[in-house]
């Protein structure tokens, strides 16, 4: 079996949105919509012993996806591989999922005609990979920094199965019980 | 930003009948072509996927050294191509200027007037009322010098002065050249000095992240906590513009706690007791009040640097932005480098001289076609030396004498940028007429924008070459389409100043009526009526591969080749050239502690004091009104200088200047994250919006550069078009000629002294008094008060009175005081002791009277232009069959019984045979074809075989003359 998941080293990331960037100009995202934004507080503290540190976010292709039950179309689906993605020929756009994403991401574009309209979300580039089963999503191959890592989670020996199994990670909203599969490496876990 | 629903990110969008957005690559018909990113300096590598002559898609070359990443700008490179807002024919102005009415011409007509109206210009007024504007180094700099050389005008300048060039120039009095190449995989501790790759050369943050992880010891020296800072293992956060204050203290602390490299100073260091005395003064104690550090962190920092040698001090573009007190700074951390021991050794800073192998930038240029009397008239060459004529002369001169080749003249040596503007405004030295802009928006990136805008608008006779309609471009008689990033082939060697050299291909022929810059000049040039012969390459690929032609690399016989099979190329050896050298490349062979080519030019030979142009001890009545320090010009993501506002892709990043602001101060000042505030210095205001953070010391504010708004209409406003001076920090830096550094001439965009309001709801627009230059630069009196020729400098020069030479020079040779020798003026070789003349690139020996090499193997001489070899008396050598002859001269080897010496032709022959006797063979070759042949019988060897041939009879016979069965 294949699991993909994706590690965010946060020790790495500068916050340069070249990922952001390089998604949205390749998956010809409209100008409103954002699949993997890279946020910040700033500069925590008290000048000058302050600290700062970037979230590279995206869908979080969770185990057990709200998003995925809550369609009455039946676009918004899992595949085998962990990858959650929403046909949009299917797409009614209701924005049900929009509602269920304890993660706010996905939406669908207001910039497009509204009978045209259907909800974008990351999908690990499935298109990408459906040509090169080989390809990284474009977030992880523009990435200078080398903080975004991508692969086979049941695969022992893929980078990510080394990583997550060394270095302490984390996921976000893990309370909520969907079994988020991106892994982040806090900012503070030692030298990257 | 309004988003629009006809803007053009909505085009090509996906529509829901189609599942895939996906550009397939493997289709047939597509080929990948290796390309360099085109967006700044990094040159990051792109691979470029090409079906029927266009780009389809792009992505990072992962071979590269940029590992397959890029950036918000180089992966926008497809949009930035097929741009609409792209310019992509050449434009004349039809109505007045700045109206923003064009008529299209062909390019080729345009480039004909534009040169016609030149040639009458410099009929009238002489060639050096031309002017042209420079950016950033992406453009191909030779061809526009060597235009200007043919064309007679020295005033070619860019914004070098405040990237890298002064700092350059410092460093090469110092060692004889700049140590810009770190070494960082055997490097034990870093210091990134004012600079934040972190946002500005990504490419090269990742293998600092790497080596870090390794244990290499990054120092971070910035005010802000920038990216980079984050990331560091010691961040220095001094007050803005007290680079040079910080840099004599670590020098200070380095020396007088015995921190230095003895061995090193002892052999290789001249001066170093004069050093230790100039800068005891300089304590932390000293610094700490001029740079809000404690001494104790400034003992720390020079501590770690100088206990952890080999380490690496990576130029930071802040060294050249401080203004007056600029080159002070980069002199004294040239002299860390130095008395630690890390000048060119292995991880240390290396110091890579210009190219012997391929044609350097300088080579290209023509630097001879511009007559002395016009190097005389290069503006501000009289008060900025180290950076234009006199001081490149002296530079250029020894590193002839020293290397054998030297820096190109584009970016080491022109005209003082904004004194230029003030000329084309004030008549003063003379009046310049015309001005050819090219890839740079010099209202956003030179200093004092007012001053700039008015001058671009009084200007007679303006020509733009850009992507964009700029508010340069807005009062351009003529504009340019410029061809860039996938469009053009690119070559990257640093400015011309280093001996590798990276490449990349072009990816698709220029769009519609674009050219590049090279093909710009060359046209220009031709239609100025410059020899042809000067213009031989009609592409850059021709020229590129000429560059490259003296490397020899095997199979590579076109530029395209080299990019394929090579892409980058680093000669073998590359560091402790010194050693192999005997010596550093300054004109006394020691790294000079007290420079004298600097102090040959009216300088301080060791770096001297000076507070940056605004402060609280130096200026404390100013700092009462402008309370807070500003620094600017920092590189910024998305951004790169003045560009990619266009790019909707991008904007909607950072859609809206922000300047950051401590939360201690803007609670004083009352404003809140997102408000719209006033920065003022004496020089102006500009509008900002507030990023309340405490990244910054809370009375200094970070604002960022470049800001013009291409969204709006230009025209509409000409006093400040496309709101080019709205957020434009250079509203607020100083240009005045006793605020630049007295030797580069760099003006300064860090350390200003400003105040910061907010917005009232009555003052809240950008007004016409807003808009008012004056000369020099201040609010208060708009107009031109003092002329630039009654302007001081920061310092007055220091009386240098070279000494004579002891002994009449002779003909055709000059003294160098520093080293007492003479060297041939035209060569710039030695004369040495022995009565020879010494080649520096070679070490090999000359012959003084006719310049011929000596060749110690064949013990002749060799002319290496015509390929001929003299005999040590200077007389010709003849050569038959390959065979060097004796003419009238008895034979000067035993000659075999069976053979003949012929006295009159040199060389010995068998009976009537026409071959010649080859000594260190023992074999006949014939002088037609250099076949082989017996010395016994004359018969022909045939190779093929292995026999011997008689050619009367035909038969064969095997080596020791037995016949050969058929």
């Amino acid at each position: 079996m294949t699991r993909y998941v994706m590690v965010i080293d946060q020790r790495r990331c500068i916050g340069c949105h070249s990922c952001t960037v390089a998604c949205r100009t390749w998956n010809k995202l409209p100008l409103d919509i954002v699949y993997n934004p890279v946020v910040t507080e700033g500069a925590q503290g008290t000048w000058p012993n302050v600290h700062k540190s970037w979230q590279p976010l995206l869908c979080m292709h969770c185990e057990n996806p709200e998003c995925v039950p809550c369609c009455p179309s039946g676009a918004s689906q899992q595949d085998e591989d962990g990858t959650v993605w929403v046909d949009p020929k299917k797409c009614l756009s209701c924005k049900v999922c929009v509602n269920a994403c304890p993660y706010g991401m996905r939406d669908a574009s207001h910039l497009e005609d509204r009978m045209h309209r259907f909800v974008r979300k990351c999908t690990f580039c499935r298109d990408k990979r459906q040509l090169d089963p080989d390809a990284k999503p474009y977030c992880v191959e523009t990435c200078h920094q080398k903080a975004r890592i991508f692969g086979d989670l049941d695969d022992p020996n893929s980078e990510v199965s080394k990583l997550i199994g060394s270095v302490k990670t984390e996921r976000l909203f893990e309370e909520f019980g969907t079994d988020p599969q991106i892994y982040y490496i806090p900012e503070l876990g030692g030298k990257a | 930003m309004e988003i629009s629903k006809t803007s053009t990110g909505l085009k090509g969008l996906v529509s829901p009948d189609t599942v895939s957005t996906e550009v397939d690559i493997h289709q047939d018909g597509v080929t990948m072509v290796k390309s360099l990113c085109y967006f700044c300096h990094a040159n990051c590598g792109v691979l470029a996927y090409v079906k029927d002559g266009d780009v389809i898609k792009i992505e990072g070359d992962p071979n590269y050294t940029n590992h397959g990443g890029l950036c918000c700008r180089g992966t926008s490179a497809l949009l930035h191509v097929n741009h609409p807002a792209r310019i992509n024919h050449a434009l004349k102005r039809v109505g007045a200027k700045g109206e923003g009415k064009w008529e299209k011409v062909p390019y080729d007509q345009a480039i004909q007037e534009v040169a016609d109206r030149l040639n009458q210009i410099k009929e009238e007024s002489g060639a050096e009322a031309v002017a042209s504007a420079g950016g950033t180094t992406r453009t191909d700099d030779w061809a526009r010098r060597r235009f200007l050389n043919q064309f007679g005008t020295p005033n070619g300048f860019h914004n070098a002065l405040l990237c890298w060039i002064p700092t350059f120039m410092a460093e090469t009095c110092v060692a004889g050249w700049s140590p810009f190449e770190t070494d960082l995989a055997s490097a034990k501790c870093l210091i990134l000095w004012g600079m934040n790759p972190g946002a500005s050369t990504l490419g090269g943050m990742d293998g600092y992240t790497d080596l870090q992880k390794n244990g290499l010891k990054i120092v971070v020296v910035d005010p802000r906590y920038s990216e980079t800072a984050s990331k560091a293992d010691l961040w220095l956060p001094l007050r803005p513009g007290t680079d040079a204050a910080l840099a004599l203290a670590m020098l200070h602390t380095i020396i007088y706690e015995g921190l230095v490299d003895w061995e090193f100073v002892g052999e290789w260091c001249d001066g170093f007791e004069e050093l230790q005395e100039h800068v005891a003064e300089y304590t932390p104690e000293w610094a700490a009040p001029i740079t809000w550090l404690d001494a104790d962190q400034i003992r720390q920092a020079a501590r770690l640097y100088a206990m952890n040698t080999p380490g690496c001090i990576q130029w930071g573009c802040t060294w050249d932005q401080i203004g007056r007190a600029s080159t002070t700074g980069s002199h004294a951390i040239a002299l860390m480098r130095a008395v630690c021991g890390n000048l060119d050794v292995p991880g240390g800073d290396g110091m890579p001289g210009p190219s012997m192998g391929f044609l350097t930038d300088e080579e290209m240029e023509l630097n001879e076609c511009l007559p002395e009397e016009q190097k005389a008239k290069q503006i501000g060459s009289n008060k900025f030396k180290l950076t234009s004529w006199p001081g490149y002369q002296l530079i250029s001169d020894n590193a002839k004498r020293t290397w054998g080749k030297t820096l190109p003249t584009e970016w080491f040596c022109e005209a003082h940028g904004p004194s230029v503007f003030k000329a084309i405004l004030t008549g003063d030295p003379y009046q310049v007429r015309a001005l050819i802009v090219n890839a740079t928006n010099p209202i956003n990136s030179y200093g004092d924008a007012k001053m700039t805008l008015a001058a671009l608008k009084k200007c007679e006779f303006l020509v733009v070459v850009d992507y964009w309609m700029t508010p340069t471009a807005l009062f351009a008689d003529y504009v340019f389409p410029a061809a860039g990033a996938l469009e053009r082939p690119t070559i990257v060697t640093h400015y011309g100043a280093t001996d590798s050299i990276m490449g990349g291909r072009r990816a698709m022929q220029p769009k519609y009526d674009r050219h590049t810059d090279m093909v710009f000049w060359r046209k220009l040039g031709l239609a100025c009526g410059q020899d042809p012969a000067n213009w031989p390459w009609e592409t850059e690929e021709e020229a590129y591969f000429h560059i490259l032609q003296p490397l020899n690399l095997p199979g590579v016989e076109c530029y395209d080749d080299f990019v394929d099979y090579y892409r980058q190329y680093y000669p073998p050896l590359h560091q402790n050239k010194f050693k192999t050298n005997g010596g550093f490349w300054t004109p006394s062979g020691k790294v000079e502690c007290n420079s004298t080519i600097l102090r040959e030019l009216g300088y301080p030979g060791m770096p001297t004091y000076i507070g940056c142009i605004e402060n609280e001890i130096d200026t404390p009545e100013l700092a009462e009104e402008y309370p807070i320090v500003l620094t600017t010009g920092g590189g910024f993501m998305p951004y790169h200088h003045s560009e990619h506002f266009q790019m909707q892709g991008i904007r909607y990043l950072y859609p809206d200047p922000y300047f950051s602001i401590n939360p201690d101060l803007a609670e004083k000042l009352n404003i809140a994250y997102g408000d719209w505030c006033w920065i003022e210095t004496r020089r102006g205001r500009i509008k900002m919006r507030a990023n309340v953070e405490p990244e910054v010391h809370p009375n200094v504010v970070f604002a960022p550069r470049g800001w013009w708004f291409p969204e709006r209409d230009g025209s509409a406003d000409l006093d400040n078009p496309f709101g080019c001076l709205e957020s434009n920090v250079n509203v607020l830096t100083s240009v005045d000629d006793e605020h630049c550094d007295p030797m580069g001439g760099s003006w300064a965009n860090r350390g200003l002294m400003c105040k910061v309001y907010k917005c009232g709801e009555y003052d809240k627009e950008y007004k016409k008094e807003d808009t008012q230059f004056s000369i020099p630069g201040s609010s208060s009196e708009p107009g031109i008060t003092v002329m630039p020729s009654d302007q001081k400098l920061a310092r007055e020069p220091i009386p240098f009175e070279k000494p004579q030479p002891a002994e009449a020079v002779p003909e055709g040779y000059e003294w160098v005081w520093q080293n007492n020798s003479l060297y041939q003026k035209d060569t710039h070789f030695r004369l040495d002791e022995s009565g020879w003349l010494i080649n520096p690139r070679t070490k090999g020996y000359h012959d003084a009277h006719t310049g011929w090499r000596y060749d110690a193997a064949n013990e002749c001489l060799v002319d290496d232009e015509t390929g001929k070899m003299y005999t040590m008396e200077r007389e010709e050598i003849v050569f038959a069959a390959g065979v060097r002859c004796y003419p009238g001269q008895a034979a000067p080897f035993e000659v075999p019984e069976n053979l003949t010496w012929n006295v009159e032709a040199g060389y010995a022959t068998l009976g009537d045979l026409p071959y010649v006797y080859d000594p260190n063979s023992g074999w006949m070759l014939d002088p037609d074809n250099g076949a082989f042949h017996d010395a016994n019988y004359g018969w022909l060897y045939d190779a093929a075989t292995g026999h011997l041939v008689d050619e009367s009879t035909g038969k064969h016979y095997d080596m020791s003359y037995a016949p050969v069965e058929e």
